[in-house]
């Protein structure tokens, strides 16, 4: 059975600077505080009007360039977002909008951190089964607008930052490169332990004066962070071990992980439980804080720009998560 | 190895008057999760398969239970599956269709055997029914679920076409919350001018379905090489009945092979055209061997067909 490959990568990061002494001036929070606990020096933040559609859009046209295709080329277009432009419908439908093209399928994952992973999983099987030829993954998020900005958000609102990355995959004939697996799973019994609950179809209405404005105002993510480390932790070195050992492959073959950057601090423990090498461990959280589904495109449009993926390169991409979801996905350069 | 829809299960919610019209309206304040579990657990059952034995959920809905995350999630929780992936997708009318064009593709490359493909949905959570019935009323509650496996007969997936034209995505949408409005998605003055409800252009989404679904019906018959005599049923779903019953008049269809889901239960999107497989085949209407069309169109501009044999 032939593999699919990423032909071709790109990123948007908006222009506006968000750096922690000025979230120090909206909340009760120092760059002290932010920088010890998470890593994050700075973030973007998107301008109104601009949503995930529209940097996801730019980013793909860099994938698209760098892969040497036009949109129309494109047979089918995933979007990984838990921040879609509009509510309904798919912040898919928004980026053909923005492109200029329909007719080809395009639809949204919603799997918030493991987004992109499970998006490039079902691309990489609508490959392989020979449903599409070439297939464009986004991952693009604007949390700006859904995390409150005052202290009594401040433990979820400092990690989050907008940006969005895209990769274009088409078919690989060698069996030994390309995307070699995928590993999805999901733990919905902590679903409530980094959550967004309102809008929710499980009340009637769905939302409320009182929602919005309430002491909980529930249109805000809620994390029990200390909750989401162990978790994180546990999962991101299982899920990556699960991926080398499917492909008889050892840490040591390992040439590159991007892990989703949620914080810096887990990235470190899950670096130093696995023992792997600074240099076989790409991060860049410190200037674009959590973009939920987009980090991992972005970090690895980064990591090529950087020259750190050669040519027959083992990169590992891995992620975990709201929902608690988790992923990874083991690709031979 | 084809893949093929092992069993299905269905829950409708009992009818409710809303806006003068009875429709399936999940009264206790659940989300789809907890319709699709009922529904799952129906399709597990008939497949005489254990919740274990599931290794991969797509759950289709545009009513998910939270915003964030997945309703897929919820469901896993609820069916005791492990730690089984589960992805939700967005593609409003056509989630079903999508969901089993992932299904199909992940058992045909041996990613996953077992597949569980939930369309499910709470649209009473979202409508205005102060406003009357032209919009609220057009829309019910449920859920369906397929569970798809490796074909071990001649029955199976033979083909599914989607289409997405997103340049029209706001003849039928909802726009709020939107990510794209700073500071906040969801204003005080949004929410009191009512934008937080779904508006339609029936003239542009009237027109659009008289010439998708017609067309995604054609595309896919012939690619599956089956003439429109060797289909058992049509199940058709648009949010407009009559826009259904005129594709089937085009295509020369006799109506006793059709199934117009909207027609009883209103609109269901996601949720529409596997509810209704699974009533026709739990009221022995269809049984193995069996092959049916199901086409849709509707939001984002969405359409698509598959055909399947039982």
């Amino acid at each position: 059975m032939r593999h699919s490959r990423i032909l071709g990568v790109g990123r948007h990061l908006p222009e506006r600077v968000v750096t922690n002494a000025v979230l120090g001036t909206m909340m009760d929070t120092t760059d002290e505080w932010i920088q010890q606990r998470t890593g994050i020096r700075m973030r973007r933040y998107s301008d109104d009007g601009v949503g995930a559609a529209d940097m996801g859009a730019d980013a793909a046209q860099q994938a698209l360039r760098a892969a040497g295709l036009a949109a129309g080329d494109l047979d089918c277009i995933i979007f990984a977002t838990l921040s879609p432009d509009v509510d309904m419908p798919a912040s898919a439908c928004l980026l053909q909008h923005r492109l200029g093209i329909g007719g080809m399928p395009a639809f949204d994952v919603r799997n918030q951190c493991s987004g992109f992973i499970y998006g490039l999983a079902i691309a990489d099987m609508f490959i392989k089964a020979g449903t599409c030829e070439h297939v464009l993954v986004v991952g693009a998020e604007v949390h700006s607008t859904g995390i409150d900005l005052t202290t009594r958000g401040r433990e979820v609102a400092v990690i989050f930052g907008d940006g969005a990355g895209a990769v274009v995959l088409g078919p690989e004939p060698d069996e030994r490169r390309g995307i070699l697996s995928t590993h999805l799973h999901a733990e919905g019994r902590f679903a409530e332990k980094l959550w967004l609950e309102c809008p929710s179809t499980r009340l009637r209405p769905r939302v409320t004066e009182e929602l919005i404005t309430g002491d909980e105002a529930r249109i805000f993510p809620k994390m029990d962070g200390r909750y989401v480390f162990r978790h994180a932790v546990t999962r991101f070195p299982e899920v990556i071990r699960e991926a080398l050992d499917a492909n008889g492959l050892a840490l040591t073959d390992l040439s590159l992980l991007i892990p989703h950057q949620a914080n810096l601090r887990i990235s470190q423990m899950v670096a130093q439980a696995l023992e792997l090498a600074e240099d076989q461990v790409f991060n860049n959280i410190d200037r674009y804080g959590n973009t939920t589904a987009a980090s991992i495109p972005i970090a690895l449009s980064e990591a090529l720009d950087a020259g750190r993926i050669h040519d027959g390169a083992v990169v590992c991409l891995a992620s975990f998560g709201a929902g608690f979801t988790w992923a990874s996905a083991l690709m031979r350069w | 190895m084809g893949s093929a829809i092992l069993a299905l299960g269905h829950h409708l919610p009992s009818g409710v008057d809303c806006a003068g019209v009875r429709r399936p309206i999940a009264v206790e304040a659940v989300g789809p999760s907890t319709l699709a579990a009922r529904a799952a657990t129906s399709a597990l059952e008939r497949a005489q398969l254990t919740p274990e034995r599931v290794d991969f959920i797509i759950f289709a809905t545009m009513t998910p239970d939270v915003t964030f995350p997945g309703s897929g999630c919820f469901l896993q929780q609820q069916l005791g599956c492990g730690t089984v992936g589960a992805v939700d997708v967005r593609a409003q009318c056509t989630g079903f269709l999508l969901g089993l064009s992932i299904a199909d593709a992940s058992v045909r490359t041996h990613t996953h055997r077992h597949v569980l493909v939930a369309g499910a949905e709470v649209h009473s959570a979202g409508l205005d029914y102060s406003g009357g019935a032209e919009i609220a009323g057009l829309f019910g509650d449920a859920a369906g679920v397929a569970l798809i496996g490796p074909a071990t007969g001649p029955g199976g997936i033979r083909g599914t076409v989607l289409h997405m034209d997103g340049r029209a995505y706001d003849r039928f949408w909802c726009e709020f919350p939107a990510s794209r409005q700073h500071p906040v998605r969801l204003t005080m003055e949004n929410f009191r001018q009512g934008k937080h409800f779904p508006v339609i252009d029936f003239e542009a989404v009237r027109r659009f379905g008289n010439e998708s679904l017609q067309a995604a019906m054609r595309a896919v018959l012939q690619s599956t090489n089956t003439p429109i005599a060797q289909v058992d049923c049509f199940i058709i779903s648009h949010v407009l009945p009559d826009v259904s019953e005129s594709a089937v008049q085009s295509l020369g269809i006799p109506s006793s092979r059709v199934n117009i889901p909207a027609l009883q239960h209103g609109h269901l999107t996601a949720a529409a055209l596997p509810v209704a497989l699974s009533e026709q085949i739990a009221s022995g209407q269809l049984g193995p061997g069996a092959t049916v069309c199901l086409a849709a169109a509707g939001a984002g501009l969405s359409w698509g067909a598959a055909v399947v044999t039982l």
